[in-house]
């Protein structure tokens, strides 16, 4: 091969492209004699300072840096369930907090008196185990600032007073009435509290409270579940949920079910004696949880039953009205998120106990749902974050639209879209029919909203009272804060009354 | 001499008319002389010669007498000037009495008092103070010539006093007026100054949001909220402090009050703990290069800042479960006196001490000559 340029004269020697050469500042300065670009000497390997710059053919190189070492947490986390029960934990009393001169208790006077309308009324003391027991407060509730528990009169708790009175009174209007109500309303207007009222009420009147405090725990698949027997697959029994519905009944109820004794036949149950009170039944299912939804049933019967089987007429006393409230009801309108054996979502109206309280709301049936009287309040839930079903929201609709007076055939009168996929099982659970029974109410519907001024002003000086409001309280005061609060939603109401504002 | 203000006219004149029986340079009156000449020097605005009074007072009070004088001095009291039945002399006796006793015992000798005397025997009688403690009286009184008495300052006195008081009664009557009819135009009354904190932009306390803010982790103020609000209800159910007297809260509202108003209750524990002054460490000031800690004072928010700062490293010490009540129960338990946060204050008080003999001065820098 010859070579491109003349060896004497070295005239076609090329020279380096500028852009390869360094500049000749940046260079360092070595002899003068090199005609090669002096900085990639100090890249060549081996050759000290520059020696890294360089990745190796074929070597793995590690770019990043060198990871520190976590450190090490030394601290163990707290016991197993202590975190849920400081969630879970209520507190009733706060001894700061003064006392209010002048405060009366709930009593059977003081429940139907409206001169004591939108003033607070204390839970009286050794009611709060009983309320404890059906876990009526709720742990977001505000009952931990007070010196004890008190509620609000509202117009709304003065009405269930009232039929309350009409249904255990001995006037002669007395007889055994049943309300069956929905009630919903928005977020902390009071619906849990108004649950809480009609327990307590209950109590006083010496009625049997049967209380879910949360619906959604029957369908969140958080307890054991089984179908119910060979005959019926598709049904299911939480055997553990309803022997927790029997303790909370038994402790709440003691007073009333120790007097009470069996006078059904009960062949499914051997070791039901026959002089045995009804407390003794209930604890059997608490006890043996596998039992627990024979002995529900039981217990139902014995207090549904107007007349005693024959041969067992001596044990037998009129039985007590009835109160059930459930908080939550939204969650029952949908799929629950237990599993069948085909690992299909098993529907909340599947469930033996959900069904039960379900078919009581629904008029119509042939037997009446509480023969001696009673009230079902089932209350929606916003706190939860309940599922949205366009069924119930229907439902609810037409309640509204019938208690306005529209009959099914106006045609103002709320119907499912068309496409809406709406769910059968739901609409037919709740469509209220025409009762057979005189004693009995269609399905009712309750908004509950905001309070009104005067309830607002009481409620506000309950505060001030309490040593808890520094202000002074005055109708343009408790206006301003009534609009504040959404027009007199209670839990914004308590908000502002616990706010605080240090005077200068 | 240098100018003499009203006020210490009275009472140089009085320590001179002081009867005395014999004018004798003695250490009491040494002492006393030169007490009177500090305490006219404090008080003079201006004047050439003041300082160099000043300096002649201070010469005199340094300069003790003689050991073998003072002895004398001591023995006279002691000894020679005893009365009649033995006792020493008084005071009294030796320094005569006060010329303003004598005076208000003789009226008869009150009334060819000086006028001095007499103006200051009216103004007591009269039940107002010979001088004002309004700021603004005192500013116009520095703008007029502090040389003699101001002329006809009673009447004057007396006619401000009357222009003020009708000021008070016209705004009173405005007042009232006011409240029984609204202005032209309104419909209810005007609503009273708006609290601080109704402005939604300053809707917490400076206190809370300085608090809420320092207990911010990754820029979540919203939990900062939350567990602000689950300390002040903890503040407000737990059992009242039992307040240890050697560590007091700065207030003076009895501990069962306190949790009423849990705000209010947290700013008081925490302005208890907050230290007055930072130790700066300061080059320079000592030889060889050496940082010493200087006292440097702080301004309240910078003070509430580090003692919230130290409450909430002690709480991380702490062994509960929720960062919420781990710094609730060391809330307790500064506001009980115990705890680490009152220690560290106590240091920083100290090292403060040792290190306040360096303030004011500049650190030596050293010339670097070409």
């Amino acid at each position: 091969m010859v070579s491109p340029f003349c060896w004497g004269c070295l005239t076609r020697l090329r020279p380096t492209p500028r852009t390869l050469l360094p500049s000749p500042s940046s260079v360092s300065r070595g002899p003068a004699f090199h005609t090669s670009a002096v900085f990639h000497a100090g890249l060549r390997p081996g050759s000290g300072r520059g020696a890294t710059a360089v990745s190796k053919f074929r070597q793995p190189s590690n770019a990043s840096m060198k990871k520190r070492k976590k450190p090490v947490e030394k601290s163990r986390p707290p016991p197993v369930g202590e975190r849920k029960a400081i969630r879970k934990r209520i507190v009733l009393s706060n001894p700061n907090a003064l006392e209010v001169e002048g405060l009366q208790e709930l009593s059977e006077e003081t429940m139907v008196d409206s001169r004591l309308h939108g003033t607070a009324l204390a839970l009286p003391v050794p009611m709060l185990d009983q309320l404890r027991a059906v876990q009526a407060f709720k742990p977001n509730q505000g009952w931990s600032i007070f010196r004890r528990p008190c509620t609000i009169l509202r117009q709304e708790t003065l009405q269930l007073g009232r039929f309350f009175d009409k249904v255990s009174g001995d006037g002669e209007h007395k007889g055994p009435f049943v309300k069956k109500k929905i009630i919903s309303g928005p977020s902390k207007s009071g619906k849990s509290v108004l649950l809480l009222q009609a327990m307590a009420m209950g109590f006083i009147k010496k009625w049997v409270v049967f209380t879910i405090p949360e619906a959604q725990e029957l369908v969140s698949a958080t307890s054991s579940y089984a179908p119910l027997s060979e005959e019926q697959p598709h049904l299911y029994v939480q055997n553990e949920a309803t022997a927790a519905l029997l303790s909370r009944t038994v402790v709440a109820n003691k007073a009333v079910l120790s007097k009470l004794r069996v006078s059904q036949d009960h062949p499914a149950l051997s070791a039901v004696t026959p002089g045995m009170t009804l407390e003794g039944l209930a604890n059997l299912g608490v006890q043996d949880p596998a039992s627990a939804w024979t002995v529900f049933q039981a217990l139902w019967g014995e207090l549904t039953a107007t007349a005693a089987a024959p041969g067992l007429e001596k044990n037998f006393t009129p039985r007590p009205p009835i109160l059930v409230t459930v908080d939550g009801l939204g969650h029952w309108m949908t799929e629950s998120k237990y599993r069948d054996a085909e690992f299909k979502l098993v529907h909340s109206h599947d469930l033996v106990l959900v069904r039960h309280f379900l078919r009581l709301l629904k008029p119509g049936g042939d037997q009446p749902a509480l023969p001696n009287g009673g009230a079902l309040l089932y209350a929606t839930s916003t706190t939860m974050n309940p599922p949205s079903v366009y069924a119930f929201d229907l439902i609810l609709k037409r309640a509204a639209a019938r208690a306005a007076g529209f009959k099914f055939n106006d045609p103002r009168f709320p119907r499912a879209e068309a496409y809406s996929n709406i769910d059968p099982r739901v609409l037919e659970a709740l469509t209220s029919q025409k009762s057979k029974h005189a004693q009995e109410k269609k399905l009712g519907h309750q908004v509950l909203g905001g309070v009104t001024h005067d309830e607002a002003r009481g409620f506000m000086e309950y505060f001030a009272r309490s040593g808890l409001l520094q202000e002074t309280i005055s109708d343009e005061w408790v206006s301003e804060k009534w609009t504040l609060a959404g027009g007199g939603v209670i839990g914004e109401l308590e908000r502002i009354g616990r706010r605080l504002r240090v005077a200068a | 001499m240098p100018p003499l203000l009203n006020l210490f006219a009275a009472r140089t004149a009085a320590s001179t008319v002081r009867i005395s029986a014999a004018p004798r340079r003695s250490v009491l009156a040494g002492a006393s002389k030169s007490h009177s000449a500090l305490s006219q020097r404090r008080w003079n605005s201006s004047g050439s010669d003041g300082k160099k009074e000043a300096e002649e007072a201070q010469r005199a009070a340094t300069s003790m007498p003689h050991v073998s004088e003072e002895a004398a001095e001591v023995s006279r009291i002691m000894e020679k000037e005893k009365r009649c039945d033995g006792v020493p002399a008084t005071p009294e006796l030796e320094q005569g009495t006060m010329v303003s006793e004598i005076l208000s015992r003789d009226k008869e000798a009150a009334k060819h008092a000086p006028k001095v005397f007499q103006d200051q025997i009216r103004k007591a009688q009269s039940g107002s103070r010979s001088f004002s403690t309004s700021a603004r009286r005192g500013q116009l009184e520095e703008q007029k010539p502090s040389g003699g008495v101001p002329a006809g300052s009673k009447a004057d006195d007396a006619a401000h006093a009357a222009f003020v008081q009708s000021m008070i009664t016209q705004v009173t009557e405005d007042a009232a007026a006011a409240k029984q009819e609204l202005a032209p135009g309104l419909k209810f009354p005007a609503p009273e100054t708006l609290p601080r904190t109704e402005n939604y932009r300053s809707r917490y306390e400076p206190l809370l949001e300085q608090f809420t803010k320092l207990i911010m982790r990754d820029g979540k103020l919203g939990i900062a909220e939350k567990n602000m609000y689950a300390v002040l209800d903890h503040l407000r159910t737990s059992p009242p402090p039992n307040i240890n007297p050697r560590r007091p809260l700065l207030t003076d509202l009895p501990a069962p009050q306190l949790p009423l108003n849990p705000v209010k209750y947290l700013t008081i524990i925490v302005d208890s703990v907050a230290p007055l002054i930072k130790n700066k460490p300061m080059k320079g000031l000592v030889g060889g290069g050496a940082s010493v800690p200087v006292p440097v004072p702080l301004v309240e928010r910078q003070r509430r800042r580090a003692a919230i700062k130290w409450i909430i490293d002690a709480s991380d010490k702490r062994r509960d479960t929720k960062f919420a009540q781990r710094l609730a129960n060391e809330l307790v338990a500064v506001a009980e006196g115990r705890g680490g946060v009152w220690d560290k204050r106590d240091l920083v008080y100290k090292v403060g001490i040792q290190g306040r003999a360096l303030l004011g001065q500049k650190p030596k820098t050293r010339v670097i000559r070409m």
